[in-house]
């Protein structure tokens, strides 16, 4: 189709690192198109009523015009019910026979009564549930994710309105709750990758358009077509003997429109795709930018920042303008269209008025039937078209669900039973870009031992870590719990095993009990203090105005780094596993808190796996074992004393080197 | 209720208005006044688009007013044209109703309809020549109002979509101006205010709420003045044509304006509640995100998940019930609405049928409405349409109105926060070159209630080296905080050569000081750009010979594209070693008088650290470099060491006289740290 124009250059206009090929052609749509009406079925009562009830609101438009036919012709000029040529359609037939022999004022009456029970249940427009809304994609998405409207307003308005907004809710909240859980199955060398800006946006802004996609595709054709279906029989029966020219032109409306729009739909695509993407660059911008705003004060970047995200900003906005454009050509190019056979009616009726074969009131009738069928005609024929923009924002979503998790499927063995014997064979691992960080690891690690994994930085410390919950997958060789290769163990029973205290001490802002229950929510008071007796945490969090309750500011910035860092440690013992890992656990505590923590380690490695990653000698020294890591191999491993008793060994001059500082 | 508290949480965090308030019609107004500032640099644009897009309205309207008359009660009736419609459409004298005749009464106005209906295939029979048209003269107005239509629709053709476009284009700018204010003004807030709020909060203020801005100019301002122009004009024009369907459509007004009162304040309360819930909701969402490792590393994915499903629920109950005051409202307008226009048409029928004259029958006579007939009816109806239509819009609007006051109201709470550190009036650059640094009785608490320093002393002179040092949780990071003036002291002052650092400008100041933090904080872009990411005009030799002071070129010449390399979000692809090098870098190639390190080293295995700091000590000369640090080989370099416990500075001197006092707090410090470390040392 259209999809000749330049190459896809959005990988470097936004900054995306792994959706970078974003190009889909019109079977790729059909297909996103299909899984999302797949979803559905979340919401499949309400939908169904939903259905019902928009072809409930198509009741007004058999009576309406034949209402307005009625006033003109036969209250306002007067005439008699047997001289009209024009028979009325069969629905509205009982209706005519009881009022035909009424005065004028008494078939008015009549209309009015029945106008006033159709106002009540069905109004006199349609409603619609949205707010105010900004002026790029995202600011857009509040709305659609509480989309909801009716052609009719009254009684059966309302609750359509209510009960789509309903299912659009219902719908969002399942495309994203479920995204969010894939987003947390991710590998970790893809989310090092992946920008936290990006991923608010794909959850909070692309996944509300999936309802407006569903409605498109199925409902909203739906109705129009049965609407331009009852449309066009009630032009055939009443009009068929006196005007059939009419009845063919009004056929012919519905595959016009469509002509004229379909070429359009890979260049909607297109700008969508390209609006979302330059909002996300923008959200990116925002959330580093506030995330890291300490950083930014204090490096004097305020400035920088303001232009950066200035300059995403209005790209964002830029990019939106072009999908504006392109909306408004569309839209013109179809109301033209629907121009043309307008101004064709408008010749053809008069000249039969004029001629005596219709009435004044067949061109209400007329007037009203042809203004539903050119909408009708124009929402089918841009179908196609406003499916693109959905179809780009959807893409977005379901890309991250397909990304590759680490399940390794349902068929995987679940480690039920641990005796916490760890053997590592023969592993080498490769970053993704293609440094070797671990070469021919061969290590074995028994429960109730306190291990040590020492070595400079960049050694490849914590990548030998990540080995044992599977948080990187080796490239040759194997990692065996118990004898049994983790490859082939389901990856939620492996980390039940495994807790493990990453260097960066993040926590969320809530309160500090809530904080370590996030990882054990069936923890008991006691259980929750021990632990933070154990990381040496205790004593300032009682000190805290609300003690356990106190509520963290953003990534708990109220507490001093040291504090954080005996937070995490409590986290990671809260969960009682038979491994835990520490990476760098004493790197911001003054000598005294590491001193009491090594020796609560010592402890606690009784009846479980401790392992400690470390380059400072005071959080060796007591290990039971150490091994020692230099670029990537293993260089050493046993105790402190015999490692030091081999006047040769590269951990003797290591621990030499920090000595003489 | 777990979700109603995070809520709750986030509002107190964020010292916004609580939930339950509701904006008068006055702070509303002041809001829309508000926003003056922002659209006053797109004065010209907006008055330009006002005034296309009215006369294009304008136009409309007369047009289809004229049109009704020509349309119904000409062409489809066959009545002959007034003089001023002959000359709109170019045509001849026969096609205009003899002057005489104008304005009769109902005999002669009967004639056309009893042609039309006595016998349809009579019609060619010729009526009434005075005041009827034949069929041919009916075509020929026929197609000359159809050319008319077609110039019209060509019209509306080019001018809709560009004056469509023009409004985006200039909204735009609007809400790109705000944004970028609101940003910087997030950026400028004390750190104080930082620590309490959570991050997406700004996201969603910054994002979402200030996007209302533009429907401001549209919604409160420019539609609602369009809606009151056609109401306005159509009840004027009603009122012509019957003071009794005038006197039914005012009476119709105040049922519908107490209901707009009695739904005005749950609008408003809905949709701060609903903006609240999302804000909460965006706030998990980053946290849960930035957190993402711990998740994974806990298996707590369920737990995360179901908060967020617990919030993602709380938004949108908080968005439906919003939705349904809202909708509920329109619909009892539009039913109230629909039966005044339906018992009108009840009325106008029986005038019609009477052929009663209208009111003002004389004035209106130029378009033709001087008695109720077929076209009388439809332009009078259409007009009530036309008035109830636009009245029942300002309804709705109104009630969009509350959502988006609401939603300025956040976005400008934002901007009111004042940051509370700010440049003096007199402020002046740092003074160069810097002599000494002085603390002078400083005091500071990030809860004013819990002080963190106490009546701190400290003289720092050029080309010394500080160390601070002290347990965890003892004050020393937010010592430097107040050197940087992330924070302004409680009491006491800072002074650099004796001048106040009140009184320095900040951006001098914050270009003055360079930092190396303790939490690495990489940024997701090339290691070159990290590295000079305050000081963007650095060189490439700039940033390699500040990476080779802080030990990181050899490592970053390994990755595959050197400098070139992408990091990932906060650094991730790096171990946190060689993170603190590019920090540490970063804070080098600024070249600044004053340099902080923050834990510089403890994350360095003790070859790389010794490297750093003996390149950091020839780098050093002549600046005031100070040093937070736990490890006593660093602590060695230092010149002076400034001990500090409980916010105070209990010990200070160098690495001999502090271990020369017997019993010395310093000295206990090292003792344990020394006693930890001897069983490591060679005999």
């Amino acid at each position: 189709m259209s999809d000749v124009a330049a190459p896809d250059t959005s990988s470097t206009y936004f900054d995306d690192r792994l959706d970078t090929h974003t190009r889909v052609s019109n079977l790729e749509v059909a297909g996103i198109l299909w899984r999302a009406l797949k979803l559905l079925s979340a919401a499949r009562g309400l939908f169904l009523s939903k259905i019902a009830l928009s072809f409930v609101a198509l009741i007004p438009g058999l009576y309406l015009s034949w209402l307005a036919k009625i006033v003109i012709d036969q209250v306002l000029l007067q005439q008699p019910f047997d001289q009209t040529k024009v028979p009325f359609p069969p629905h509205v037939a009982p209706f005519v026979d009881a009022i035909a022999d009424l005065s004028p004022m008494g078939i008015m009456a009549a209309v009015t009564g029945l106008l006033f029970v159709l106002l009540i249940l069905f109004g006199r427009e349609e409603t619609r549930a949205s707010f105010s809304q900004g002026e790029d994609s995202a600011t857009q998405s509040e709305n659609a994710i509480s989309q909801g409207g009716s052609g009719t307003s009254g009684i059966v308005g309302l609750v359509e309105t209510l009960v789509q907004v309903r299912i659009s809710q219902r719908l969002t909240n399942r495309l994203r709750t479920e995204l969010f859980r894939r987003m947390g199955r991710l590998p970790m060398t893809v989310l090092d990758n992946h920008r936290i800006g990006d991923a608010v946006y794909r959850v909070m802004y692309d996944a509300p358009m999936l309802p407006q996609m569903c409605y498109r595709a199925t409902l909203e054709p739906l109705s129009a077509l049965v609407g331009a279906a009852i449309s066009l029989y009630m032009i055939g029966y009443s009009y068929g003997d006196v005007a059939p020219e009419l009845v063919w032109a009004a056929c012919a409306v519905i595959p016009a429109g469509l002509c004229i729009t379909v070429p359009f739909s890979g260049l909607t695509r297109r700008v969508q795709q390209q609006s979302r993407a330059a909002g996300s660059a923008t959200t990116n911008a925002l959330e580093e930018s506030l995330g890291n705003v300490s950083a930014v004060q204090s490096l004097g970047g305020m400035a920088r920042e303001k232009e950066r995200i200035d300059a995403r900003s209005s790209e964002s906005f830029r990019r939106y303008r072009f999908v504006k454009l392109v909306e408004l050509i569309v839209g013109f190019a179809g109301l033209g269209a629907l121009a043309v056979f307008g101004f064709w009616a408008y010749v053809f009726i008069t000249d039969q008025v004029i001629d005596g074969v219709l009435t004044p009131g067949d061109w209400g009738v007329l007037f009203g039937l042809g203004l539903s069928l050119g909408f009708t005609a124009l929402s089918v024929g841009t179908f196609w078209i406003e499916l693109q923009g959905n179809a780009a924002a959807v893409r977005r979503v379901f890309f991250f669900i397909d990304q590759p998790v680490e399940d390794p499927g349902s068929d995987s063995l679940r480690l039920e039973s641990f005796a916490g014997t760890v053997r590592i064979e023969g592993v080498d691992f490769r970053y993704p870009d293609g440094r070797q960080a671990l070469k021919g690891i061969d290590l074995e690690l028994e429960s109730g031992q306190l291990v040590a994994i020492v070595g400079p930085t960049g050694a490849g410390k914590t990548s030998l870590a990540y080995l044992i919950p599977g948080f990187i997958r080796p490239d040759a060789g194997r990692v065996l719990f118990d004898g049994r290769d983790i490859q082939e163990v389901d990856v939620d029973s492996l980390r039940d095993q495994v807790a493990y205290v990453f260097q960066e001490h993040m926590l969320m802002s809530e309160s500090i009990r809530d904080n370590l229950l996030m990882v054990q929510p069936d923890a008991t008071q006691a259980e929750v203090m021990q632990a933070l007796a154990t990381a040496g945490a205790l004593e300032f969090v009682r000190a805290l105005p609300n003690g356990i309750d106190t509520v963290l500011g953003r990534s708990g910035d109220t507490l001093s780094v040291g504090q954080k860092q005996r937070l995490c440690i409590a986290r990671g013992l809260i969960r009682n596993t038979p491994i835990l890992i520490l990476d760098e656990p004493t790197a911001a505590l003054d000598p005294q808190t590491e001193n009491a923590l090594v020796q609560a380690l010592r402890d606690a490695s009784r009846g479980r796996l401790v392992i400690v990653i470390a380059h400072r000698l005071s959080a060796v020294r007591r290990a039971d074992r150490i091994v020692f890591l230099e670029e990537g191999e293993i260089r050493g491993i046993g105790s402190h004393e015999a490692l030091m008793a081999d006047p040769t060994s590269r951990y003797r001059r290591f621990v030499e080197l920090q000595g003489g500082g | 209720m777990r979700g109603c508290r995070i809520v709750s949480e986030a509002i107190s965090a964020t010292g916004s208005p609580d939930e339950q308030s509701t904006l008068s019609p006055q702070e509303l107004g002041r809001l829309v006044l508000r926003t003056w500032p922002y659209m006053r640099p797109q004065l010209r644009h907006l008055v330009a688009w006002i005034v296309a897009r009215y006369a294009l309205e304008l136009v409309f309207l007369v047009a289809t007013l004229i049109a009704f008359d020509l349309f119904n009660n000409k062409i489809l009736l066959g009545e002959k044209l007034q003089p001023d419609q002959a000359v709109l459409l170019q045509l001849d004298e026969s096609y205009v109703r003899a002057p005489d005749t104008l304005g009769v009464g109902a005999e002669e106005e009967a004639a056309p309809l009893d042609a039309l209906f006595d016998d349809t295939d009579d019609v060619e029979r010729p009526l009434d020549p005075a005041v009827t048209m034949n069929t041919e003269q009916r075509r020929v107005v026929r197609n000359r109002l159809g050319a008319v239509f077609a110039i019209a629709a060509i019209l509306f053709f080019l001018l809709g979509p560009t004056i469509d476009y023009y409004r985006t284009w200039i909204l735009q700018r609007v809400n790109q101006y705000l944004r970028v204010t609101m940003m910087e003004r997030a950026e400028h807030l004390s750190l104080r205010y930082h620590s309490h709020a959570r991050t997406g909060d700004a996201i969603y203020r910054i994002y979402q709420d200030s996007a209302m801005i533009t429907s401001v100019v549209e919604r409160a301002v420019l539609e609602p003045v369009v809606a009151v122009g056609h109401v306005v004009f159509s009840f004027l024009v009603i009122w012509l044509f019957s003071p009794i369907l005038g006197g039914v459509y005012l009476a119709g007004m105040l049922p519908i304006i107490m209901l707009v009162v009695w739904f005005t304040p749950r609008l408003q309360i809905r949709s701060r509640r609903a903006r609240t819930a999302n804000s909460a909701l965006t706030s998990r969402i980053q946290e849960a995100f930035a957190a993402i490792r711990i998740v994974k590393a806990n298996r707590a994915e369920r737990v995360m998940g179901s908060r967020f499903d617990g919030d993602s629920r709380m938004a949108l109950d908080a968005a439906f019930y919003l939705r349904t005051e809202f909708i509920l409202m329109r619909v009892l307008v539009v039913v109230i609405a629909g039966a005044m226009i339906i018992g009108t048409q009840y009325l106008m029928a029986g005038w019609t049928i009477a052929e009663t004259p209208t009111f003002l029958a004389g004035a209106v006579a130029l378009v033709g409405f001087s008695v109720w007939n077929l076209g009388t009816f439809q332009a009078a109806n259409s007009r009530n349409e036309e008035f109830v239509e636009a009245g029942s819009e300002l309804i709705g609007m109104w009630g969009v109105i509350q959502d988006l006051g609401v939603g300025l109201d956040r976005a400008f709470f934002l901007l009111d926060l004042k940051p509370d550190i700010v440049d003096a009036d007199d402020a002046v650059p740092l003074p160069a070159p810097i002599r000494e640094i002085r603390f002078e009785r400083v005091a500071f608490g990030y809860d004013p209630a819990r002080p963190v320093l106490d009546e701190v002393d400290l003289n720092a002179e050029a080309g010394t080296i500080t160390a601070i040092v002290g347990g965890t949780g003892s004050g020393k990071s937010t010592l430097m905080s107040l050197l940087l003036r992330l924070y302004d002291p409680d009491a006491g002052t800072i002074r650099i050569n004796g001048v106040p650092l009140v009184g320095i400008r900040m951006e001098s100041l914050r270009a003055g000081v360079a930092i190396a933090l303790q939490q690495n904080t990489l940024f997701a872009t090339t290691v070159a750009d990290n590295i000079a990411y305050a000081k963007a005009d650095a060189s490439r030799q700039d940033i390699e010979s500040a990476a080779r002071v802080a030990c990181a070129d050899a490592f970053i010449r390994e990755m595959r594209q050197g400098y070139d390399t992408e990091l990932g979000e906060r650094g991730g692809k790096l171990s946190t070693g060689q993170r603190q090098r590019l920090s540490i870098a970063r804070a080098i190639v600024r070249d600044t008088p004053i340099l902080i390190l923050d834990e510089p080293t403890a994350s360095l295995d003790a070859e790389t650290e010794h490297a750093v700091l003996e390149n950091l000590s020839d780098w050093g000369r002549e600046r005031i470099v100070f040093l937070i640090t736990h490890r006593l080989s660093t602590i060695r370099n230092a010149d002076q060491i400034a001990f500090l416990e409980d916010g105070e500075i209990r010990e200070l001197g160098d690495h001999e006289s502090l271990m020369s006092i017997p019993d010395g707090r310093y000295r206990r410090y090292v003792n344990a740290e020394v006693q930890i470390d001897a069983s490591e040392l060679p005999e």
